[in-house]
């Protein structure tokens, strides 16, 4: 399936907010602005795709050798699928070193703000590289779950060697660490359930555009959307 | 007179025996009969053209099965079974040529020349067997679409039908909407442009309506038979050949004379639009006033005297910036990259880019400089060279209709730049410049321009491809400078009814206060008929002129942006350091602390210390002060880390001034904190901000960064005799080096006290591991490390 590194236009504000903690508080909305410019400028943006058929009732990804989904959350997130998409995406390491360059130099707040804009520009390129699988399984009548990665919910990271495997994320650059972190940091995995358009509206977590926190058991989170 | 295309061929094949996963392509070699049955029913229901079983047909696409050294072969037996299947009719061919599948670079790693390859080697081999038309369909990129015209175009000589597939947002996938496509397409010889898939022709209507607005070509479009749903695995196109029928008159009636189907057609849904369209009188299409359109990958930008004025920013160019120069050299275009996008937040709505460096291979430069700032802006790009070969680079790597900066009438521009503008459909500026030099009055500009403009014309070009530039020439050394440029710009308006440009700077050159030069002359300008000034759209008083001169020449209704924009400028910052002042010294400093105001802080702390404050006193009374106060809002959710931070950052610059000023000074030492993040992980945002927060709260900090051993944190613990160790994990993976660190700590009996956090522990976690504490963030870590060491 093909690669597609998404345009970066602009990072998202609020999401960039919400990643740095900030939520409602007010902050200098132009020292926001001018992180997300950055992170523009330094992203190098980069997405991969393959598509599976999905046994739902043994939770089975027909992959070869194939990729047992192990996780209730994640199994009942499938249950309607008949197929799945395995994506990664990336906005590679200019950015890290910049974050890193910049707290040695005393901006600690900076940091943060490049962080937050950081991690916003991946969910973006993914959720670019969403819209190139929608045009190529629309026309086969499926429609979309919106993505679950490997942390979300009781999917365990140490799934993340078949997350690779299936998605062929290493033809963008991603590598895995020992301890199952992705490098470049700034880096996702994810799984998308296809279901059958007409059965989408039965389908409890149907594509909507962002994902849902509810999911997760990290209440305390800094970026947790109320 | 209305033309019917046939409907879906894949489908068709599939019901004639054709196995999911083998090539449709190669039938037309293996089972050429199958092919022209097809065919066959589609002419019997009334298809005034075919299109050949090519779709998959370029060599990229037939490589998946093996086949990529056969395209030749595979394309012209599909244009001899077409043939056959026509013979006694007046049915015409059409060669079809869909997508190679990948994304051209950037967006993914398909070399542009790569699929103008893949594209010309069957536009010709189709060409050459007998087809009537190229027929560019189902293409999701502008990109692409434009590497097969231009292939098409220099393979054949037949004419070239361009489809693009619009999803349900109106654009297609990477983003083009069909006012761009219409305007890019046209300039660049597509003979007939469309669309075609992924809708049905109720959606395809607003579509029609706007590609038959923005161009003079005729409109094809090629509906699917509805959205597809999936009925028990397979996929199914809901909408009867009566019911697509139906569509036909509005299909009409919206522009389109070329119609066909697409996906879930078959030969009852053409007879039915066949039948619908037998006596249609078809409209009247309008006739348009050529206006100049640059475009983008995804937006068009109009330049004309009736619409607001457009700003080009020139800060893209090396000239006279050593800075930028010396980057561009060395191959970092991060500053490119900035000056791109904060011209477009500034107001800019072209950009002009100029990669002119010494010493440097312009070419490479420029169509790196274009590809990169075509994926982050979506405004449209002059590329501004003297040199054909950087200009056609940029050109290519360009995925819209550019503006050429510049044609002069100097031999080799107009020799050289002209048939590049006619390929690559891009517009012109032109510069009333000579072999002899730069005319001094207003008439001989017109003149030059008129010679420009009639050599354009021989190479195709026409009215709405080209800008004029009315020159500007220094006033300190030329008394007319002004007024002949004046009069320049009338004559242009007069003379040519196009839009007109110009560099403004050069006039003021020489003398003081340039920005009053500048802008007075630019209103003066706007006044006299200029549409697009090349400028800075930094430069506060240009814009300030441009705001006033558009409520005053009537494009501000009411002059309601130039009032909302005055508005805006006036807001007083002021207030804030006003209160400041009235405080004493240290509730000056406290404030400023907990405000996050790093630049005001140095120059209090000098002030306080030349009053006689001692350092204790200054960090103990002021910034520890401040810190505590700005802990206890955090904790209670009054203000978040980002403020923590800029407050610890105005800390950190208190301190640096303190120590600049008494470097013999002990500086406080609250005690020593040895933090490190564990083995395997790679996350340490959260840890320095942990040690940046204890290291402005006076405690010594040895920050041995992430991934680090057991043994190391040990011996360093031990070393630097810490009285306390932080250690944080961020994963589930990790966090078991915790426990390891700790039991280590204890056996090398090392008394240091043991703080940990991170996203995925807790204080259950922390308890049965045996640290003295868990840390939630870093304000709580450093009121716990106070705690503790009390």
């Amino acid at each position: 399936m093909p690669i597609y590194n998404a345009p970066l236009k602009k990072v998202d504000h609020a999401e960039t907010r919400r990643y740095a903690g900030l939520n409602k508080a007010k902050f200098d909305e132009e020292i926001i602005e001018s992180a997300c410019r950055d992170v523009q400028i330094l992203a190098q943006p980069k997405g991969i795709w393959n598509l599976y058929d999905y046994d739902a009732s043994n939770a089975l990804v027909h992959a070869d050798p194939p990729f047992l989904i192990e996780g209730k959350k994640i199994q009942k997130h499938l249950a309607a699928s008949t197929k799945v998409v395995l994506l990664a995406a990336t906005i590679g390491e200019a950015v890290e070193e910049e974050i890193t360059a910049c707290f040695k130099g005393g901006k600690y707040s900076y940091s943060l703000l490049l962080d937050a804009a950081a991690t916003t520009a991946v969910e973006q390129a993914a959720d670019e590289l969403e819209k190139t699988i929608r045009q190529k399984i629309e026309p086969m009548g499926y429609d979309m779950v919106w993505r679950f990665s490997p942390g979300y919910g009781d999917w365990d990271i140490r799934f993340q060697p078949e997350m690779i495997r299936l998605s062929q994320a290493n033809q963008i650059g991603i590598s895995l660490t020992e301890s199952m972190m992705l490098l470049p940091r700034k880096s996702i995995t994810a799984i998308i359930g296809l279901v059958a358009k007409q059965e989408i509206f039965a389908c409890e977590h149907k594509s909507v555009e962002k994902h849902d926190c509810q999911i997760c058991e990290k209440t305390d989170c800094l970026a947790r959307k109320s | 007179m209305i033309q019917v295309f046939d409907g879906a061929m894949g489908t068709m094949l599939q019901a004639a025996g054709l196995k999911p996963g083998d090539c449709p392509e190669l039938l037309n070699i293996e089972k050429p009969e199958i092919v022209e049955k097809v065919h066959a029913a589609y002419i019997s229901s009334g298809a005034d053209i075919i299109e050949t079983n090519t779709f998959g047909g370029n060599c990229l696409k037939l490589d998946h099965y093996g086949l990529g050294s056969r395209a030749k072969e595979i394309n012209q037996a599909a244009v001899k079974a077409a043939k056959a299947a026509a013979k006694g009719t007046q049915v015409k061919i059409a060669g079809s040529m869909g997508p190679t599948g990948r994304f051209i670079a950037p967006l993914g790693d398909l070399d542009f020349d790569e699929a103008y390859d893949a594209f010309f080697e069957q536009a010709q081999a189709l060409a050459e067997a007998g087809a009537d038309y190229l027929l560019i369909e189902t293409s999701i990129d502008i990109q692409e679409m434009r590497a097969a015209l231009l292939a098409s175009k220099a393979a054949a000589r037949i004419p070239v039908i361009c489809q693009m597939s619009y999803s349900e947002d109106g654009r297609t996938v990477t983003g083009t909407d069909p006012q761009t496509a219409a305007i890019t397409l046209e300039a660049l010889g597509a003979d007939i442009i469309g669309a075609n898939c992924s809708l049905g022709p109720e959606q395809l209507i607003p579509i029609v309506e706007t590609l038959a607005a923005n161009c003079s070509c005729p409109i094809s479009v090629q509906p699917n038979a509805g959205m597809p749903h999936l009925i028990d695995g397979k996929t199914v196109f809901p909408m009867s050949a009566k019911d697509m029928g139906l569509w036909a008159e509005k299909l009409v009636a919206a522009g389109a004379t070329f119609i066909g189907g697409c996906c879930g057609t078959t030969p009852a849904h053409i007879a039915a639009l066949k039948n619908a369209l037998k006596d249609i009188v078809l409209p009247q299409r309008k006739a348009r006033r050529p206006i100049l359109a640059l475009t983008s990958r995804s937006k068009t930008v109009f330049i004309d005297k009736d619409l607001p004025t457009r700003l080009i920013g020139e800060r893209v160019n090396p000239t006279g910036r050593k800075k930028l120069a010396e980057e561009i050299r060395n191959n970092s275009f991060l500053s490119v990259k900035k000056e791109a996008i904060e011209q477009v937040h500034a107001g800019a709505d072209i950009l002009d880019i100029n990669m002119g460096v010494a010493g440097i291979d312009q070419t490479v430069a420029m169509k790196k400089a274009i590809t990169d700032i075509a994926q982050l802006v979506d405004v449209p790009l002059a590329i501004d060279t003297s040199d054909a070969a950087a200009l056609e680079a940029g050109l290519k790597a360009y995925p819209g209709r550019a503006l050429i900066n510049s044609v002069s009438a100097e031999p080799d521009r107009l020799e050289y730049f002209l048939p590049l503008a006619k390929k690559y459909g891009a517009a012109i500026l032109c510069l009333p410049i000579s072999a002899d030099g730069v005319p001094a009055t207003a008439v001989e500009r017109k003149n030059l321009i008129e010679k420009i403009v009639d050599e354009a014309q021989q190479f195709g070009l026409k009215s709405g491809d080209f800008l004029l530039d009315g020159l500007v020439m220094t006033a300190a050394a030329d008394a007319k400078a002004g007024t002949e440029t004046l009069e320049t710009l009338r004559l242009y308006r007069e003379h040519f009814g196009y839009p007109s440009t110009m560099g403004l700077s050069n006039i003021s050159f020489g003398l003081p206060n340039r920005p009053l030069i500048n802008s007075t002359f630019f209103s003066m300008c706007l006044a006299a008929g200029l549409d697009a000034p090349i400028m800075n759209p930094y430069d506060d008083s240009m814009q300030n002129s441009l705001l006033a001169s558009a409520a005053l020449l009537g494009k501000d209704p009411n002059a309601r942006a130039y009032s909302m924009n005055t508005i805006n400028q006036s807001a007083p910052k002021a207030a804030a350091t006003a209160k400041i002042i009235d405080m004493d010294i240290l509730t000056a400093i406290k404030t400023t602390v907990i405000n996050g105001e790093t630049d005001s802080v140095a120059s209090l702390v000098e002030t306080a210390l030349k009053e006689g404050h001692s350092s204790e006193e200054i960090t103990e009374k002021a910034l520890t002060a401040a810190m505590n106060d700005i802990g206890v809002d955090f904790g209670q959710g009054r203000v978040f880390l980002p403020q923590v931070l800029l407050s610890a950052e105005t800390m950190r610059a208190a301190f640096l001034k303190i120590k600049e000023i008494l470097p013999m000074q002990n500086t406080q030492n609250k005690g020593t904190v040895v933090i490190a993040t564990v083995k395997g992980d790679v996350h340490d945002l959260g840890k320095n901000i942990v040690a940046a927060l204890l290291e402005n709260n006076g405690f010594k900090l040895v920050d041995l960064g992430k991934d680090v051993d057991t043994e190391t944190i040990v011996r360093s613990a031990i070393e630097n005799q810490a009285d306390i160790v932080g250690l944080c994990a961020l994963m589930t993976t990790t966090m078991v080096q915790i426990d390891k660190v700790i039991d280590a700590l204890k056996e090398a009996g090392c008394p240091a006290k043991v703080i940990v956090g991170g996203a995925v522990l807790t204080q259950e976690y922390a308890d049965q591991a045996g640290a003295d504490a868990y840390a939630h963030d870093g304000v709580i870590a450093v009121n716990i490390a106070k705690k503790l060491l009390d």
